[in-house]
């Protein structure tokens, strides 16, 4: 390979993640075209620059948009691990990474749960992995049982989860026994110490099927938490509205606030409980059990937003770390566009939004400021599913560095980086 | 697959058993893939909700859960059809054939936490009859999962990635071609075999080439140097059979024999697929609509048969001639796929329209049956509102015998005037066909077929007067995930 190709080969991989900047684009296309003119006999090289200016051909209709982004920046997505447990458990869903080192988990492991058995029953996945970035190592940091008597309904693992400066690990539950909602429980918090044991479960009237990435405002020695409850009133996906042919639309889901108290040493105390958004809409789903708001960032100004997938828009509840009374289903800070059922949610430093969409592979950058889209990139293509990558996304973290994020991938299981190394 | 009966010609000539090798309905692995099953309890328990599972036999009795502590998932599937023309062939009727696929895989990262390492290893069962053997005698054959009864190994290979973000593997071992080079995924919705392995490959490489129930030892090296675009390439042994006489599959009933004593078969595929892993997209881009362009060529070393020629220079219809056919040294095609989602539905993304092609040629004619086909159609999936996991499909296939083989039939015709012999130019078949899922673990198929001028205007043995009539095949597949 010459340097000159070389440089096409920069310069396209460029244009993939930067096509933001017109100008990148026109100095990729351009630099590729001497790389192929200069080419010589070789037979390698000919198909290799070949290959190269086809491609900058054909993607070369890709549009410009000044706005400044954060997915421009991310150009690598390299897989890390397998999420598979020795159990079988598989269905990745929740991404966080800890911020402290304690028990099993080092400061920075990645951790991810699953929320389906090897039978590959949703609502019965019961582990969750770690995975220790420096040494690329990937362990079993908690396997629960099935049922605890404390958590109505049993145990299924999903996106909400959170690892407290205190070393505590709270993991959301929704439950079913048949892999449906119809037999769904109303499930709990579950938590746990830092060497992944069972230290205790929280239920109650406000909390059912904790389901989306949770909020954080974590300051040690109190914490809250926001998560998102999408399983009030939810039947059987067989109880179908007429009008759709699809399972009913049930607008009961909350998003709730939880203040917590951590005594030195002590396992946290669920102190409060408040509403802070309710009326998200909300409906059971054959292929992924439970459609209800999934996605949840709280910004430095608390503002928080939250996802929701079947209205196919991000809505912003106001003042939510202090607010006392439900926001109702907040404003609309965007909808439609490039959001295909948006789900999991994080904050890259720009204070941009992150959102996996469940309809397509696709990750949507918006400025929540402005309610603008910015753009997508496409972080899963698998073309086995319409559109490509259509289911296959869940959790979503950033690195700890900020220069990328952590993603999962629900066809094949794995733990994904994007940005950095 | 089956042996035609036309290779009486081919082998009469010395050449390749004429076939048309398939390419077996598509299997996943389901510890890889999201596909629900319930947790039976007891051995019974996967009966409390056939409704709900993936697996007819949910968790195998919980050999599922044994094999996942050393990272091994596990497949098993049976796929049986009745086919039967209603109208020409040699003969008129239905036939029963069927295919068991057993494949587990080992996951080295899982087992042991080695990174990248994947091994296979396939099983076939092949059992019923062939209809395109018995009835049709048409070069595009019926059935994709048609091949001659036997238990074999099909696959056994292992695969290591490597490089930063994966961007190449090298697969070594027993493999099938057809699972990776000239694939059409809408393809594989398809009965008829030329939509797994077109004709061209199946009736030109020795032994069919490493495809369906075959494969062949090799060596296969996938990269990626960005994301939009994969070249792989691999060599392979010459003939997947470790004779070239007779039938293929006999010369090796078990899949054991790995022979290596032939030339070589090189692949090459250069492929382009949208969307890439990276790629941005724009408010008022529109719906992504995904696309893979497949572009690539084969060249095997092994000798092939002068298909008009013998030795001594002479026409091999010619009585005066030896009646040993002109060896060439090597053979080779270029061919290109493309598959292009058309539409999709906003509302409920999992309903789309789909269109693919494949085109391949050989400018080799005079060593060679067939010297250009091309296949395609439609796809729409979730045709019908409520059914949204069901694949209609419409497509059409053509093959074109080669100029050499039609001159042949004119000297057979000139030098054996009693004979009635028509030259072979071409065949033509449409295809429609529903795949209705009944349960996630359970489809059926009803599948309607058309073939125009049956192994290109061949002769019917039973009436050697007149030519093989054109078919209307019509039959059943059912598919079950055990």
């Amino acid at each position: 390979m010459t340097n000159d190709s070389n440089a096409c080969f920069a310069a396209k991989a460029e244009r993939i993640s930067t096509a933001g900047a017109g100008q990148h684009q026109r100095a990729g296309l351009a630099t590729c075209v001497t790389a192929s003119a200069s080419s010589g006999a070789k037979v390698l090289r000919f198909f290799s620059r070949t290959a190269l200016l086809a491609f900058c051909l054909l993607g070369g209709a890709a549009h410009a948009d000044p706005s400044a982004g954060f997915l421009e920046t991310v150009h690598r997505h390299a897989t890390l691990t397998s999420t598979i447990t020795d159990n079988g458990d598989v269905n990745p869903y929740a991404v966080v990474v800890s911020p402290v080192t304690a028990g099993k988990i080092a400061k920075d492991d990645v951790l991810v749960d699953n929320f389906n058995n090897i039978s590959n029953l949703q609502g019965t996945g019961t582990t969750i992995v770690g995975f220790r970035p420096g040494t690329r190592d990937t362990y079993l940091f908690a396997k629960l049982p099935q049922h605890l008597p404390q958590c109505p309904g049993g145990i299924g693992l999903t996106t909400a989860m959170a690892v407290l400066k205190s070393g505590w690990v709270i993991v959301g539950s929704t439950p079913s026994r048949d892999g449906t909602t119809a037999t769904k429980g109303d499930g709990c918090l579950v938590v746990l110490d830092s060497s992944g044991r069972f230290v205790t479960a929280w239920a109650g009237p406000n909390i059912n099927d904790p389901w989306g990435n949770m909020g954080i405002d974590d300051h040690g020695a109190s914490a809250t938490l926001f998560v998102s409850m999408a399983g009030f009133g939810v039947p059987s996906p067989s109880v179908l509205d007429p009008a759709t042919g699809l399972p009913v639309v049930v607008k009961k889901s909350i998003v709730l606030r939880l203040g917590l108290t951590i005594p030195d040493g002590k396992p946290p105390v669920l102190a409060s409980q408040t509403i802070v958004g309710s009326g998200f809409a909300q409906r059971a789903d054959r292929d992924n059990f439970l459609l209800g708001p999934t996605g949840i960032v709280l910004a430095p100004d608390g503002t928080l937003y939250v996802t929701d997938g079947l209205d196919n828009l991000i809505a912003a509840i106001p003042d939510a770390l202090t607010r006392t009374t439900s926001a109702g289903t907040g404003r609309v800070v965007t909808q439609g566009g490039l959001l295909s059922w948006p789900l999991a949610m994080a904050l890259s430093p720009q204070g941009h939004l992150l959102v996996c969409n469940g309809k397509d592979g696709r990750l949507v950058e918006v400025d929540p400021a402005a309610g603008k889209q910015i753009y997508a990139q496409w972080i899963n293509n698998d073309q086995a599913q319409s559109p490509p990558g259509n289911g296959d996304l869940f959790g979503i973290a950033m690195t700890p560095d900020a220069k990328g994020f952590y993603y999962v991938m629900d066809d094949v299981n794995t733990l994904m980086r994007a940005g950095g190394r | 697959m089956r042996v035609i009966r036309i290779s009486a010609i081919v082998t009469a000539l010395g050449g390749w058993t004429t076939q048309a090798l398939a390419a077996p309905p598509p299997l996943s692995v389901p510890i890889n893939v999201d596909q629900a099953t319930p947790d039976g309890q007891g051995y019974s328990g996967f009966l409390s909700d056939l409704s709900r599972t993936n697996f007819l036999l949910g968790n195998l009795f919980g050999i599922r859960t044994v094999l996942a502590r050393y990272g091994i998932s596990l497949a098993v599937q049976e796929t049986s059809e009745v086919l039967g023309n209603a109208t020409g062939g040699v003969h008129r009727g239905p036939t029963y054939d069927g295919l068991t696929q057993a494949i587990m895989q080992l996951d080295t990262q899982r087992a042991f936490g080695w990174y990248g390492g994947l091994l296979n290893i396939s099983a076939l069962q092949i059992h019923g009859r062939n209809l395109s053997t018995d009835n049709l005698l048409s070069l595009q054959t019926a059935s994709g999962i048609e091949a001659d009864r036997s238990t074999r190994l099909w696959e056994a290979w292992y695969d290591q990635r490597f490089l930063d973000e994966d961007r190449a593997d090298i697969k070594i071992g027993q493999q099938s071609v057809d699972q990776e080079f000239i694939y059409s995924p809408n393809g594989a919705y398809f009965v008829n075999t030329m939509f797994g392995w077109p004709l061209v490959p199946s009736v030109d490489l020795p032994g069919g080439g490493p495809a369906y129930p075959l494969s062949d030892l090799g060596i296969r090296l996938r990269y990626r140097p960005i994301n939009a675009i994969a070249l792989l390439a691999g060599v392979f042994n010459g003939n997947p059979a470790p004779t070239s006489d007779g039938d293929p599959q006999r010369a090796d009933r078990s899949g054991t024999s790995f022979p290596l004593n032939g030339g070589t078969l090189t692949f090459v595929e250069l492929q382009y697929s949208y969307p890439a892993v990276g790629a941005l997209v724009y408010p008022g881009d529109g719906a992504p609509l995904g696309h893979t362009y497949r572009v690539g060529f084969w060249y095997d070393s092994e000798r092939f048969s002068d298909q008009r020629i013998d030795t001594g220079g002479n026409l091999l219809a010619s009585p005066a001639g030896i009646g040993e056919p002109f060896h060439r040294r090597g053979d080779y095609s270029i061919y290109a796929v493309a598959d292009q989602m058309v539409w999709r539905d906003s509302a409920l993304p999992n309903r789309s329209v789909s269109v693919f092609g494949r085109i391949m040629g050989t400018p080799e004619a005079d060593r060679n049956l067939a010297d250009f086909s091309f296949n395609g159609g439609v796809v729409y999936h979730g045709p019908f509102r409520g059914r949204l996991t069901d694949t209609i499909g419409l497509g059409a296939g053509y093959a074109h015998v080669s100029h050499a083989v039609t001159a042949f039939d004119r000297d057979t015709a000139a030098t054996q005037p009693d004979v009635y012999t028509p030259a072979r130019t071409s065949e033509t078949f449409v295809e429609l066909t529903y795949q209705y899922q009944f349960h996630p673990w359970w489809q059926l198929q009803p599948d309607l077929q058309y073939v125009f001028n049956p192994g290109g205007g061949l002769a019917n043995p039973v009436d050697p007067s007149r030519k093989v009539g054109s078919e209307f095949v019509l039959g059943l597949r059912t598919n079950i995930l055990f």
